[in-house]
């Protein structure tokens, strides 16, 4: 490319940056190229520790940050789970592999964060929606690579960078303009909003980064590299849904003031990528059962904590597409819990249908009998009613209703 | 604790000066003889202003400010006959578990929110109108101070920044500016915050709580550098050098004389 060319490019871009600034807010599907995975490779070693001033303030602050995480009564405490996520993390953390943590909290939504200093958090409502270990897996090698590719102090450098520019630009052309007579205040406006969607869109480039090497390192690790992409599809799906039941239309953020690619596009760039780091003829075990065994003992209770936001439409997907891999009695009874708490007309009927499948698996939990029960006694089905609440006490005798149940089957 | 300093930071005007702004309880003395202060792992960080007016944390400036910090507190309080026990980490105090100190910790982080809030940032309570300072970290403070022989617990925070050159060099330019008419003499960006807030351990109320802030709204014109043993002293002295009594106090004071 000849000087003048490049100079010309130059101009254009300049051109519209300052003049298509709104046109650009209105086209809301600003394509990005995607990013190649074998573009990423990791910037850090093991044991990395950081050297330049603002990266090393970062560290010191996040310190306590963790501790306060660390220390938080939201963190699930099981030693066995967290061994196993640690484990993931190993798997999927390149170079970095030993210095990772994680800590999962207990919260019912679908998020995960990475901080500066190799620390996850990763919320029990991601792992609710998981189908197996490569979907989690894909999500933590995600978030390793941010760590891997130095995201939090990139992101922070690009701020400064931007915002320094600005500042000096708009005192510039505030005193230029002063010097000539023009009031420069509306382009000064222009230029700030500019530099606004400029950080968001290197937000959103550093998570397409995330993705890209995130599927990368998936893939290294012997997982389903598509396990990335299904896990997009699931969300998108659960999101439409939700969004139905409460007759509302699916949000949709405006890509160009996302901190985040839309889902939609990421789904699509995950789905290539997969392809091109999938490497053909090999078996890829999505490792489900190893999966269920670690979080089988959490996973009442981060159904319940699911079922208990009250919105249908997102657990009733969850609980779907968990049964996919075949139903069983925890999810039945789960099924059965979200048409009661609905309460519309005629969803009495239908929890009733779910707590009568769920009592019939063995793993039924003691809540399934005891509502089984009520249904039954309401429906004035008495002593099927009264077998299944003896059944009831028999699994939960210590339950906090136990006295009142044994006193209702009394009388 | 950071949430806290920054609602107490919105609460304070943008002046180019040094001002504090303390309650006190009604029935606040403030603490002197032989009395035993612990300070509960002191907050502090310091930070760089970047030419576009963000702050950018520096560990060595932070490291430096904490240990002179805490040196110029423990002088000032021997002058009032007080005993200095540094709580340097959460497990650092023998007999009391770091998830006790952290409760507490985050206790104080709601009620200093509280105080923030209904003291500093103007929302008025009618029930504790007239009433000086009426909050307290209730018997958990309490234990504390049993377990540990401590009278006083002292939380503190304290932030102080400086302009980069490029933030000087921008300010340069703004006065410059006021010859052809576009005047930016005031760009701001560095200055000092720090809050106390001093908890009675035989009673668990909160008995003081003092704002500081010092600034100026010039880039590269300061009133005091913690990094230093002089601007540390000069910190330590702004917000706990002078504590007022209480109210109840007071009055009894002037009945006296």
């Amino acid at each position: 490319m000849s000087g003048a060319e490049a100079g010309h490019g130059l101009d254009r871009r300049t051109l519209l940056a300052a003049g298509g600034v709104l046109a650009a807010a209105g086209a809301t599907g600003v394509a990005s190229a995607r990013v190649l995975p074998a573009a990423m490779v990791p910037l850090v070693g093991p044991g990395y520790r950081p050297v330049d001033a603002d990266e090393r303030g970062m560290w010191q602050q996040m310190a306590r940050v963790e501790e306060e995480i660390a220390g938080s009564n939201l963190v699930v405490q099981d030693p066995a789970l967290a061994k196993y996520m640690q484990g993931l993390i190993a798997k999927v953390g390149g170079p970095a592999a030993k210095d990772f943590r994680i800590y999962l909290v207990r919260i019912p939504d679908f998020n995960a964060v990475m901080f500066p200093t190799g620390f996850a958090v990763i919320f029990t409502g991601l792992l609710l929606r998981m189908r197996n270990e490569a979907q989690l897996t894909g999500v933590i090698a995600h978030e390793a690579a941010h760590f891997l590719r130095k995201h939090q102090i990139r992101q922070w450098r690009d701020t400064r960078t931007k915002t320094d520019l600005f500042a000096i630009l708009a005192m510039g052309a505030g005193v230029a303009g002063g010097a000539a007579g023009i009031n420069t205040g509306d382009l000064t406006q222009l230029g700030q909003f500019g530099t606004i969607l400029s950080l968001l869109r290197y937000n959103r480039v550093l998570e397409a980064e995330a993705d890209a090497m995130g599927v990368r390192l998936l893939a290294e690790a012997g997982y389903d590299p598509r396990a990335m992409a299904e896990t997009w599809e699931q969300l998108i799906a659960e999101e439409k849904l939700s969004a139905k039941y409460r007759r509302k239309r699916r949000r949709r953020d405006i890509s160009l003031f996302g901190t985040h690619p839309s889902p939609e596009s990421r789904m699509a760039d995950l789905r290539v990528s997969a392809a091109e780091v999938t490497r053909p003829g090999v078996f890829y075990d999505a490792r489900r059962a190893s999966y269920l065994a670690a979080i089988e003992k959490l996973r009442p209770t981060i159904l319940d904590d699911q079922i208990k936001l009250n919105d249908p439409g997102a657990s009733q997907y969850i609980v779907n597409t968990l049964a996919q891999d075949g139903w069983n009695g925890l999810l039945r009874f789960h099924e059965g819990e979200i048409y009661r708490l609905r309460n519309r007309v005629g969803d009495d009927i239908r929890a009733a249908q779910g707590y009568a499948a769920a009592v019939r698996y063995a793993d039924a939990p003691a809540d399934a009998w005891r509502w089984h029960g009520i249904m039954l006694s309401k429906a004035g089905r008495r002593e099927e009613a009264r077998a299944a609440l003896t059944r009831y006490l028999a699994m939960a005798p210590n339950a906090p209703d136990a006295a009142f149940v044994r006193q209702m089957l009394v009388s | 604790m950071r949430r806290l300093g920054f609602a107490l930071l919105v609460s304070v005007a943008l002046t180019g000066c040094v001002q504090t702004r303390q309650y006190a309880d009604t029935q606040f003395a403030p603490p002197s003889g032989d009395y035993k202060l612990l300070v509960m792992r002191p907050d502090v960080s310091v930070g760089s202003v970047t030419t576009g007016g963000l702050v950018e944390a520096r560990a060595d400036w932070t490291e430096s400010a904490r240990a002179k910090l805490l040196t110029a507190l423990r002088a000032q309080q021997a002058t009032r006959g007080g005993n200095v026990l540094i709580l340097d980490r959460r497990d650092s105090l023998p007999g009391v578990s770091a998830e006790t100190i952290a409760e507490l910790e985050r206790l104080h982080g709601a009620v200093g929110n509280s105080i923030a809030v209904h003291k500093y940032l103007g929302d008025d309570l009618p029930t504790k109108r007239r009433k000086g300072l009426d909050w307290t970290l209730g018997q958990q403070a309490i234990a504390l101070g049993q377990k540990s022989g401590m009278d006083y617990a002292l939380f503190m925070h304290a932030e102080d920044s400086f302009a980069s050159t490029g933030r000087v060099a921008l300010q340069v330019l703004g006065i410059a500016g006021c010859l052809v008419g576009f005047c930016a003499p005031n760009i701001g960006g560095a200055g000092q915050f720090a809050y106390a807030s001093l908890v009675d351990l035989r009673t668990g109320k909160v008995v003081w709580f003092n704002v500081l802030q010092t600034g100026s709204q010039v880039a590269g014109i300061k009133f005091g550098d913690i990094r230093t043993d002089k601007g540390a002293a000069e910190m330590v002295e702004r917000l706990l050098g002078r504590m007022k009594p209480g109210r109840e106090i007071r009055r009894a004071q002037r009945a006296r004389s």
